[in-house]
């Protein structure tokens, strides 16, 4: 009796989506999850629908296999092809109801095995002698080297995030090695996907900025057009990050607040982020329109 | 009697609630590999990361403890004399080798 109750109430709370955004697709999905019976999950974790908007390249298919079955169960897929936001703004809410009714959702699209075999060695399973190297399931630990802000040897973990990274444009896929937090080196593995100009539009690229600080609710208000009331969330950015043309990512964010339109020339992505800590260059990546992002990251993968 | 009965029951309560409570994290392999955007990681995600407040703070221990003790020292010293003396002299002696430690990795180096 109390769990129909449960789901009955679950079947009315917003949407959770997770967008896959493929080429073109950025400024339709961002407007989309904007309407109030839609929620975008920051995670797959926290998603029962997973919404793959556009014609994603081949390239991208196995990193969307991998992002479907981090989905817990139940859930669905539903492909995004025409531009019609009533239709799709259904179709999840519908889907959202199938599966709180009791809808058997998809399989695991990847086997339900290790990426990698477990090859201990040592007395205790672990990787190799004491609390360095070894090969546990596969992957290297993370071994030391010079910390880039004192110089303390500090363990470099490298990976590869995106391109369905939420706090990454779609489609860029950027290979970071991390000492902590900071990052040490960045490149680019795939320029993001091409977008249009209405994707530079000033109130899409002030959300982004908000919702990386945790203000969704601010990012929300924003695209839908109304004025934002907390005016001093430009605070928020730390002076000085990313200072191209003589302006900085609170400069460019105070300007999309206004609804001006912003026009960087493309930095050196490998330059502009090494020493920064990751918060700071998420920051400094959404403080670029997309169409100057694109260019740069495309130089930088040519390079 | 009562009293064990009592602490039984209520052993037996906490652990049956906390095995009703306790979630499931019965996640398949994709799900147990970290969240990267549909990227992959080259390393296990075990590494070490410098805590850099904690030098500051075995400073802050360090004067904090001195002045901790010196509060009743300093109310004793006159009836006890050179004896109190020598041992707040050890005493400090042992806590400035911390200060000391604190000095080689650099906190006093203020930016």
């Amino acid at each position: 009796m109390a769990m129909t109750h449960l789901v009955r109430w679950a079947a009315r709370a917003p949407a959770p989506v997770y967008a896959a955004i493929g080429p073109g697709r950025q400024a339709e999905v961002e407007r989309l999850l904007t309407r109030p019976g839609l929620n975008r999950a920051k995670t797959p974790r926290d998603a029962a629908i997973l919404l793959v908007a556009g014609d994603l390249p081949s390239s991208s298919l196995d990193a969307l296999n991998r992002l479907h079955d981090q989905l817990p169960r139940p859930r669905t897929t539903l492909r995004w092809l025409d531009g019609d936001q009533e239709a799709i703004a259904h179709r999840i809410t519908t889907a959202l109801r199938a599966l709180c009714d009791g809808a058997a959702g998809e399989d695991d699209r990847l086997p339900d095995t290790p990426a990698n075999e477990w090859k201990g060695i040592g007395p205790h399973g672990q990787g190799g002698k004491g609390m360095m190297g070894g090969t546990p399931y596969g992957r290297p630990m993370a071994m030391t080297g010079k910390d880039v802000r004192d110089g303390l040897q500090l363990d470099r973990y490298t990976t590869r995030v995106g391109p369905f990274a939420p706090m990454l444009p779609p489609g860029l896929v950027l290979e970071v090695t991390l000492q902590g937090d900071v990052i040490c080196e960045a490149s680019v593995q795939a320029a993001p996907f091409a977008q249009p100009a209405e994707a530079d539009a000033p109130a899409l690229c002030a959300a982004r900025m908000l919702r990386l600080l945790g203000l969704d609710a601010a990012a929300d208000r924003v695209i839908r057009g109304r004025p934002l009331r907390a005016a001093w969330v430009t605070g928020a950015v730390p002076r000085g990050l990313a200072r191209i043309n003589d302006t900085d990512a609170r400069d460019r964010l105070s300007a999309w607040l206004r609804s001006r339109t912003v026009t960087v020339a493309p930095p050196d992505l490998a330059a502009l982020l090494p020493g920064s800590e990751w918060s700071e260059a998420m920051l400094i990546l959404a403080s670029l329109p997309p169409s100057a992002l694109i260019r740069a990251a495309r130089a930088t993968e040519a390079a | 009697m009562q009293a064990v009965i009592v602490i039984l029951g209520w052993t037996a309560f906490a652990v049956v609630l906390a095995r009703a409570l306790q979630p499931a994290a019965n996640s398949t392999a994709p799900q147990a590999a970290p969240f990267l955007g549909g990227g992959t990681p080259d390393m296990h995600a075990w590494q070490r990361f410098h805590f850099r407040p904690y030098s500051m703070s075995l400073l802050f221990i360090a004067f904090e403890m001195e002045m901790m003790f010196m509060y009743p020292w300093a109310v004793v010293f006159v009836s006890e004399g050179i004896k109190a003396l020598a041992e707040m002299g050890m005493f400090l002696a042992i806590l400035s080798v911390g200060i000391l430690y604190g000095w080689r990795e650099g906190i006093f180096r203020w930016q």
